[in-house]
């Protein structure tokens, strides 16, 4: 097996396929992925802790353009034909054992959702919702728990209610219990005009079955490649299954802490072209769902399993609405008006007009009658697009960061929004959870990490360092306790920063000089002050807006930028350039950082050895 | 958006139907009553072969609200009663060309006739290199950016702007009155679209700044800069001028006025520096800012500081950084070490200090400069930059002083003028603007086009196609009014979306092919024609790259069958010909004219180089000088307090030391060495001019002038020579105040 220089990256596709006609390069064909070992002191982070090494850099093969694309010959620079969306390469991590899942740091009374006021009490669940959450027996086949309803699987996750509980026409679709459905159509043999190819490495199955069943599986997304890999195979590099599409980019993905199994992993993709996959890649099926964007055109920009459930998901449209499918629903034509049936104090409509970023628009609920097909659910934010949610550890909000720049904090159970905060500037482009859901961390395009306070509904403080936009952030759970937490994020200027906050840290004086005039403070609300009325239940649930004659404070739960001057900083406790190119994507893993970057570029990090067992802050388990 | 429709029936375009509606059309279509304002006003402007500096700047400026309404306003007084108060202005407009003999809409003299506009057009763009084959030229093709342009010259109205208004603004005719008659010219004209040929704008500029007038390919945001400098200066001239002349006519409301732009200068100012000439304050309080550097000596640990007013921020790149990043690099401290000790007047001669510069007022438009042009190691030529510089849609400003108001205003994108080429040399310029209410624009010389609001974001410089965004420029806006527009932009926000997911849909490829359809005309891109572009648009008459086609157009010949430009250009040659002798000669005229100003200016420019020289060696020499501009700047205050006095001695005095050397915008006296932002800006573009000089092979002797200015050749001589005022390295034009 031969192996392929990486494709170019600069001066692009279209110098390649130049020189490829003039002779001067080879035709590219099918290439491999690449695993390489680099080693030196430009490959290691140094923190307080200890050094964290490279252990690896596996970088996926960019597939050749689709044969029925037409060779691109110095496109233009000004074209106006608006491009199709991409993303860069971005990873779903699957662990099939419970072990590593990061310690449960969401309690019993650090809980402070009692702003939401359904209940008061939640008990504690499993934290993360991605790499860990693996409170269910993994060998658990489903069993009678696999009745799509909902209502079944709020069992599992405590007192929280599950999404769209108490509505019996959303379960409605259970018929046979027993195993647990797959997709309906095979994918490598499929002949549908969406799916190129479906390449299967030879031995998946020995391969799949001699594995140690604590390593991860990652599946990632590069060009219009889906890639499924062992990454903690030693041939890591070659997938176990690789899927090529020709119209649309992977663009987002993500696994079923509920359903996993040795057998059975169910996956969602969501596409550049508005369609979504439900993918199951043991068995190789899969079923294709807003199928030639029927209910959602606009391309789906992050797509998440709502926590607990074995069918439902959310997908983030870039025009900016949360739609709720059931994997296993067929699609039915959806335009907002015929379902436009409010059931929520705050879901009238502003006749597209005012204040309607203020609002969640439920264009569907989850409480509607009509459950039969998909939408399950179709909330409207905003006509900007949305680029990333997270699901709170207490599973009851959402996190929602959009390109105009706004954090929108919904209960997603009440379908309602209970916060929005605007960044310092410019679009917000991820957002994560702390492991105890107290706090949430932004990244965005005024180059800063924010942190705000749920509870509080403010901003805790700012981080500088990166120079250029942040692209994730993600909490190390192994290293927060309740009083300090490590996080981590990465950016367009190909930086990975450490940032260490404690609580304590917030409560000093601020950093920045408080020096003002006059012309600002009055055009400054008591922050403290607009905190506690928005807090109050009574604010939230006024459904119609204050506007005032300056248009200063038009809603109450809208919350204004806070001045630099009156805003805590924090600096990285670490800072450097760890690849070539932008990067896009990160996490923590018990041994490990794991980082991506545009041009599919994946490197894992290991943690420090020696002495890293006592000083990883111990877990409450 | 409905495909329905079919003709925009609009009143003047009766000659002919379109043959396709273009997207900008099709957009206007259902457009209310024509507003008074201009602000519905979208005109290409005609190329007059690598004028395209010129036009992606002039643009840029008309969509700078406050700008264009002050240059529409001011002088608050012209000799004409109008309603509007302005003159009335008669555009002639070049018929369109379908029908030779042209409608003259709406019973406007018409300027020359089409077949001689083309003659004209054929005749600048003589010696532009070619490589059309015959029968297969760029703009035969549908979807290419010459076919676009092309069709926007057919269609019409072409605004000639070949005469000067000056003396009904009574003013002299200046950069400022150019730039004047050309958004008086859009305002009054009543229809929507059109090109505009700003020929005599070009003329004065040239006339006025001999490094442009060769045909080559310029610096855009050189460009910006002079025209900005020009039209204080001018402004400023004339206020002089004014008051000299005629103190007793309107003086009530002229001093009224006056002292309303001068307070408010001062005011915005906060300095009592007298930094602020009279009677421009509205250009200062639009464009100007303030930096503070504060540079410790390392020695005795004294701290100085000094104000320096800056009318655009030139930050250096890093590869996969932000603008936000730039800016805070641009703030971040800087060693004054070796070559670029720092002159201690504490401890007395070259010591090293640190040096630290923030902003002490923001401007209200914030033009920021990507330095994407760097000299290569051997200081020989200049390298174009592509790095990945991201740029967000607003912008607030980290790197201000803690006194610094409003620190946390709010800036929004408005204009993105994209340099397109591999080198400083040769390359085309574009504007990507937001208008008021139209969404963004391209306009790419005649051609202007809607585009989508991301599209902004394709000159990051990590596209293929060597297109990055040179000059950003920011407003300030407020936090309501960005979400109120993003309310409503919303809309079309997910039409887009949808476009994007019909382009995805009906075109198997992701990555950007252009489907070719009638109602959204895009871009074929054959090798052949692309290179066709490249080579029209881009490379001109630059001698580097394109060595066999370097034939100036004072070589007539050259123009007949191979000039790309209009079928009808290439039937009359002959009279291209003459039209271009006829050129030729007043060039010269004007050039003898400009030969004598330049004498003059040139003049002048040695004393003051002198003269700065000797400030530099001399501290105190400034202290005086800056005693003597303050009391004068008070005197000028007494002035216009006692506004019914006629000539008091400050006055006079003043203003007859200012007319005389500010008769041309080159022209330069001591008195005006004060005012901030002109000789930072002044500095910079000897900076630059000498940059050029050494770049551009034939540049003529008449460099000297500028070359004069900017004393020696070099930046880094430049800097040496300077070191103890100014520290160039890394800050690229920031200047400070020579006080």
């Amino acid at each position: 097996m031969f192996v392929l220089p990486p494709p170019p990256r600069y001066p692009s596709q279209a110098a390649y396929n130049l020189a490829v006609q003039n002779g001067q390069a080879a035709p590219m064909i099918e290439t491999n992925n690449i695993l390489s070992h680099p080693t030196g002191p430009e490959y290691q982070l140094v923190v307080g802790e200890g050094t964290y090494t490279l252990k690896d850099d596996l970088h996926l093969a960019t597939p050749p353009p689709h044969p029925s694309e037409a060779p691109i010959v110095n496109p233009n620079p000004l074209a106006t034909t608006p491009q199709p969306a991409t993303a860069g390469t971005k990873l779903s991590l699957l662990s099939l054992s419970s072990r590593s899942s990061p310690p449960f740091l969401y309690r019993v009374g650090t809980n402070q959702s009692t702003r939401s006021n359904l209940n008061s009490s939640i008990q504690e669940h499993p934290g993360e919702g991605r790499a860990s959450g693996d409170q269910f027996p993994s060998s658990s086949d489903g069993g009678d728990t696999s009745a799509t309803g909902s209502a079944k699987a709020t069992l599992s996750i405590g007192s929280a209610p599950a999404f769209g509980e108490g509505n019996t026409f959303l379960s409605a679709t259970g018929k046979d219990t027993g195993k647990r459905r797959k997709p309906k159509n095979n994918i490598a043999k499929s002949n549908s005009s969406f799916i190129s190819r479906c390449i299967v490495h030879e031995n998946l199955a020995k391969r799949l079955q001699d594995r140690p069943a604590e390593g991860y599986f990652a599946f990632a997304n590069i060009n219009r490649a889906f890639q499924w890999i062992d990454i903690a195979s030693p041939q890591k590099a070659e997938h176990l299954t690789k899927i090529l599409f020709t119209k649309g980019h992977c663009l987002c993905h993500d696994i079923n802490q509920v359903t996993k199994s040795q057998s059975h992993i169910d996956l969602i993709m969501g596409f550049s072209t508005g369609e979504i996959i439900w993918y199951e890649p043991i068995s190789q099926k899969y079923t294709r769902l807003n199928k030639n964007g029927l209910i959602n055109a606009t391309p789906v920009s992050e797509i998440r399993w709502i926590p607990g459930s074995e069918n439902l998901f959310l997908a983030a449209h870039m025009d900016g609405s949360l739609v709720v499918y059931d994997k296993e629903k067929e699609d039915f034509p959806f335009s907002p008006d015929e379902h436009n049936s409010p059931t929520n104090d705050n879901s009238e409509t502003a006749n597209g007009k005012g204040d309607s970023s203020t609002k969640l628009h439920i264009d569907k609920s989850v409480h509607s009658k009509n459950q039969k097909t998909n939408p399950v659910s179709f909330w409207k934010l905003s006509n900007q697009r949305v680029n990333a949610f997270a699901f709170s550890p207490d599973n009851r909000h959402i996190a929602v960061v959009s390109e105009d720049g706004v954090l929108r904090i919904i209960d997603y159970l009440k379908e309602e929004l209970l916060d929005l905060f605007s960044s310092y500037y410019g679009g917000l482009l991820c957002v994560c959870w702390s492991p105890d859901g107290k706090y949430v961390l932004t990244g965005g395009q005024d180059d800063l990490v924010s942190i705000w306070s749920v509870a509080e509904a403010m901003i805790v403080a700012r981080c500088q360092g990166h120079q250029s936009w942040v692209t994730a952030v993600c909490f190390d759970p192994w290293r927060c306790d309740d009083r300090n937490y490590r996080f981590g994020s990465v950016g367009e200027d190909c930086r990975l920063l450490l940032w260490d906050f404690s609580v304590g840290m917030l409560h000093k004086p601020k950093t920045s000089s408080v020096r003002q005039r006059g012309s600002i403070s009055s055009r400054l609300a008591n922050p403290l002050q607009r905190a506690e009325t928005s807090n109050t239940t009574a604010s939230k649930l006024r459904s119609n807006s204050v506007v005032s004659v300056d248009g200063e404070y038009e809603h109450m739960i809208q919350h204004d930028v806070e001045p630099r001057a009156t805003t805590a900083t924090l600096p990285p406790v670490m800072s450097k350039v760890i690849d070539p190119d932008p990067l896009c994507w990160l996490e923590f893993t018990e041994e490990s950082i794991i980082t991506s970057c545009k041009s599919g570029h994946i490197r894992t990090w290991d943690r420090p050895r020696d002495s890293s067992d006592s000083d990883v802050i111990s877990s409450s388990t | 958006m409905s495909p329905g429709v079919t003709s925009p029936s609009k009143g003047k375009k009766d000659a002919e139907p379109e043959p396709e509606i273009t997207p900008l059309v099709k957009m206007l279509q259902h457009a209310g009553p024509i507003r008074n304002d201009g602000s519905d006003k979208f005109y290409g402007m005609e190329n007059f072969g690598n004028t395209c500096y010129c036009n992606s700047i002039v643009q840029a400026l008309y969509y700078s609200v406050p700008f264009r309404e002050h240059v529409v306003k001011y002088p608050p007084h012209s000799p004409y009663d109008t309603p509007n108060g302005h003159p009335p202005i008669v555009t002639p407009i070049r018929a369109p060309i379908q029908n030779g003999a042209a409608v003259s809409p709406t019973g406007k003299p018409k300027g020359i006739s089409a077949a001689e506009a083309m003659k004209r057009r054929a005749a600048v763009n003589a010696g532009q290199p070619v490589s059309a084959q015959a029968g297969q030229k760029p703009e035969d093709k549908p979807d290419s950016p010459e076919y676009k342009k092309k069709h926007a010259m057919l269609a019409g109205p072409i605004l000639e702007l070949t005469y000067e208004n000056a003396s009904s603004y009574g003013m002299e005719e200046s950069t400022f009155t150019a730039l004047k008659d050309i958004f008086m010219a859009l305002i009054a004209n009543n229809s929507r679209t059109g090109v505009l040929s700003p020929q005599r704008f070009l003329e004065i500029f040239k006339r006025d700044n001999e490094m442009f007038r060769t045909s080559m390919h310029q610096d855009a945001h050189e460009f910006y800069g002079l025209v900005l400098n020009a039209v204080i200066s001018n402004v400023e001239a004339n206020f002089h001028r004014l008051k000299e002349q005629d103190p007793p006519r309107d003086d009530h409301s002229l001093a009224l006025s006056m002292k309303a732009a001068v307070t408010s200068a001062a005011t915005a100012m906060g300095l009592a520096s007298g930094t602020r000439s009279p009677g421009t304050g509205w250009v200062h309080d639009i464009f100007e800012g303030v930096l503070t550097s504060e540079t410790k000596c390392l020695t005795c640990e004294t701290a100085s500081q000094r104000d320096e007013t800056f009318l655009d921020l030139s930050i250096d790149l890093e590869e996969h950084s932000s603008v936000t990043s730039c800016l805070r690099k641009f703030s971040a401290e800087e060693m004054l070490c070796e070559r670029n000790k720092f002159h201690c007047d504490n401890c007395g001669g070259l010591q090293e200090a640190e040096k630290r510069m923030k902003i002490k007022r923001l401007p209200k438009i914030l033009a920021l400069h990507l330095k994407r042009f760097k000299y290569t190691e051997d200081m020989t030529r200049l390298q174009k930059l592509f790095h990945r510089v991201v740029y967000p849609y607003h912008l607030r400003m980290f790197n201000t002083t803690d006194d610094a108001e409003d620190p946390d205003r709010l800036y929004e994108l408005y204009a993105v003028v994209v340099h397109i080429g591999g080198n400083a040399y040769h390359g085309h310029y574009v504007s990507v603007i937001k208008t008021q209410d139209r969404g963004w624009l391209l306009f790419d010389d005649e051609m202007v086009e809607p585009v989508d609001k991301s599209y902004v974001r394709n000159f990051f410089g990590d596209k293929p196609g060597q297109a990055c965004a040179y000059v950003l420029f920011y407003q300030e806006t407020t936090v309501e009014a960005m979400r109120r527009e993003m309310e409503a932009e919303g809309p079309t926000e997910v039409v887009s979306a949808t476009k994007q997911q019909e382009t995805a849909n009906g075109h198997p490829q992701p990555n950007g092919t252009y489907p070719a359809s009638v109602s959204k005309p895009a871009f074929a891109s054959s090798p052949e024609e692309t290179r066709e572009f490249v080579s029209l648009d881009h490379a001109v008459s630059s001698p580097l790259p394109m060595s066999n086609h370097t034939i100036p157009r004072i070589l007539p010949s050259a123009t007949s069958p191979q000039v790309p430009i209009l079928d009808a250009a290439r039937v009359k040659t002959k009279e291209a010909k003459e039209r271009e002798k006829r050129e030729l000669k007043e060039a010269e005229k004007s050039r003898k004219v400009a030969e004598k100003e330049r004498q003059k200016a040139e003049e002048q420019k040695r004393k003051e180089a002198m003269q700065t020289r000797k400030d530099l060696l001399k501290s105190q020499d400034a202290e005086v000088r800056k005693a003597l501009a303050a009391s004068k700047h008070s005197a000028a205050e007494e002035e216009e307090r006692r506004k019914r006095e006629v000539n008091s001695s400050a006055s006079t005095s003043e203003t007859g030391k200012e007319n005389g050397h500010a008769e041309k915008g080159f022209a330069r006296g001591l008195s005006r060495a004060h005012k901030g932002s002109k000789s930072m800006s002044r500095k910079s573009f000897g900076f630059l001019g000498s940059k050029y000089g050494e770049a551009k092979t034939h540049a003529d002797d008449t460099n000297t002038a500028v070359e004069g200015d900017s004393g020696p050749q070099t930046p880094e001589k430049h800097s040496k020579s300077t070191k103890d005022r100014f520290s160039f390295s890394g800050l690229g034009r920031k200047k400070s105040n020579l006080i």
